[in-house]
């Protein structure tokens, strides 16, 4: 489904951000990336859909190299969903409104086809009753259901989550988790940059753990909480298991 | 205090009364269509200077420079005096002989091109406050940069700079009174006709003022209502 050979990503101060990072995920899998901050988790998964460009390496999603350039790169973004930290959703349209602008701008979908599938979309993840409403007047974890509905609605082959749940108060961690717990369960091919240990005990297939823009250790979840090889790896563990 | 008879009924004399409406008007539709000059070439050249082409970005800056930093009074000269004279010398003499009330589009396009560098400024600060994060969520689902930029950048853009647009419709309406430097008889070109037949420049002066005044109350009404329907919910409303 995804594969990432060998991408090298740096900064024009000659930074590395990405050295040498090489993964695979499995159609259906839910692979968690976890690691400190400005280890390269976010712009390894922005590379993943082009919207970060790298010098070293290929990506191909679906077999199609997203660096190339006869690569359609809005039709391929356009099979693959993605869910932001901060939401990003469009402020000054209904939440009905986000949900519907790709499909009906990319996809073609007629008006009530697209609200329609909204409103089931809306319903899978629990506010239909918001539908109506705009995203400022909606909590943080309303807004990330809404995020992850839009992402949704273009029925896409893949989800990238960049630290979902990061900037919600704890009591709406849940609710966000929840819907991506169930996404997992339906088989949705799934790359999550969390630290939410316990999403990642219940649904990853395998855990990536990033420093300093490498792959530091990665392996399934029996491997990785309970016999990590790497030093660095055990000290990450060992300060957010506390 | 000095010995001034003043008469104010001159203002709605018979003669003069229709003067000062036509003048009104006037300073109206010639203020109207500067704006929508101003305001389309605005977001135009707004969009040049945020644009990924270096040499359009340059050409955006350097109108911007341009229509700004040069006294409006110096650019009405400019587009009435001077323009017809660097054309090509048939093209100059039809404007001067044959076209009426040159002076009047003059003003306009001088007008509309000068509000266009303070409207481009204004809409700029507003793409730059538009987060990132949201273009980039736009892109991520397919959209292409186009229609990213006119379902979500813009519009996002546009509200941001309401409250300071308002600012620019009224400086408008207000330095329209410079076109009576080209002979546009507007409200203020017209005080002066009137207090030119009949010495009473005071009550002509100040009748002009109030229609300003009158003219600008109107307008900030009107913009306050856009700007409260354009008002995103949860994210602009204001406090009080």
């Amino acid at each position: 489904m995804i594969e990432i050979r060998n991408i090298g990503l740096w900064y024009r101060k000659g930074q590395k951000i990405l050295d040498n990072v090489s993964a695979t995920v499995g159609e259906g899998s839910t692979v968690v990336i976890c690691g400190p901050s400005g280890s390269g988790k976010s712009s390894l998964l922005r590379c993943i859909n082009g919207l970060e460009t790298f010098q070293e390496g290929e990506i191909l999603v679906n077999g199609i190299s997203v660096q190339n350039p006869n690569t359609n790169i809005y039709r391929l973004r356009a099979n693959i969903g993605m869910v932001f930290q901060h939401f990003e959703l469009y402020p000054h349209m209904t939440v009905t409104e986000n949900i519907t602008l790709a499909p009906m701008h990319v996809l073609k979908i007629s008006k009530t086809r697209a609200r329609q599938k909204a409103m089931e979309l809306l319903e899978r993840v629990g506010i239909a009753d918001q539908a109506a409403k705009y995203p400022g007047q909606l909590s943080g974890g309303q807004q990330q259901r809404v995020a992850i509905a839009r992402g949704l609605a273009m029925e896409p082959a893949l989800m990238l989550f960049d630290e979902p749940t990061s900037a919600l108060d704890p009591e709406m961690i849940q609710e966000v988790l929840e819907v991506m717990v169930d996404l997992a369960r339906d088989g949705m091919t799934m790359v999550v940059v969390t630290h939410e240990m316990g999403f990642a005990r219940e649904v990853a297939d395998e855990i990536i753990f990033m420093d300093h823009g490498r792959i530091v250790e990665k392996g399934n979840v029996q491997t990785f909480f309970n016999h990590p090889e790497n030093e660095r790896t055990q000290q990450f563990l060992a300060r957010i298991l506390r | 205090m000095l010995d001034y008879n003043f008469e104010w009924s001159i203002l709605w004399s018979q003669t003069y009364g229709p003067w000062l409406l036509k003048g009104i008007w006037t300073t109206i539709h010639l203020s109207l269509l500067a704006w929508v000059i101003g305001s389309m070439l605005g977001l135009m050249v707004a969009l040049a200077r945020l644009a990924p082409y270096r040499v359009v970005r340059f050409a955006g800056g350097a109108y911007v420079q341009v229509f700004r930093n040069i006294p409006l009074l110096v650019q009405m000269f400019f587009w009435y005096f001077a323009v017809p004279a660097l054309l090509p010398r048939e093209m100059g003499r039809w404007l001067n002989h044959e076209v009426p009330h040159l002076g009047y589009y003059c003003g306009v396009v001088c007008l509309g091109t000068y509000t266009a560098s303070r409207v481009a400024e204004v809409i700029r600060s507003g793409f730059l406050a538009v987060p990132k994060g949201v273009t980039m969520a736009a892109l991520a689902t397919g959209l292409s940069p186009w229609n990213t930029y006119r379902h979500v950048t813009i519009p996002y853009a546009l509200r941001i700079s309401m409250p300071l647009l308002s600012n620019e419709i009224l400086s408008c309406f207000k330095n329209s009174a410079l076109t009576m430097t080209i002979g546009v008889m507007e409200t203020t070109g017209m005080a002066g006709l009137i207090d030119s037949f009949t010495f009473h420049g005071l009550e002509t002066t100040t009748a002009a003022s109030l229609v300003y005044l009158a003219i600008t109350l109107c307008v900030v009404a009107a913009f306050a209502r856009v700007e409260k329907k354009m008002r995103i919910p949860g994210l602009m409303e204001r406090s009080n």
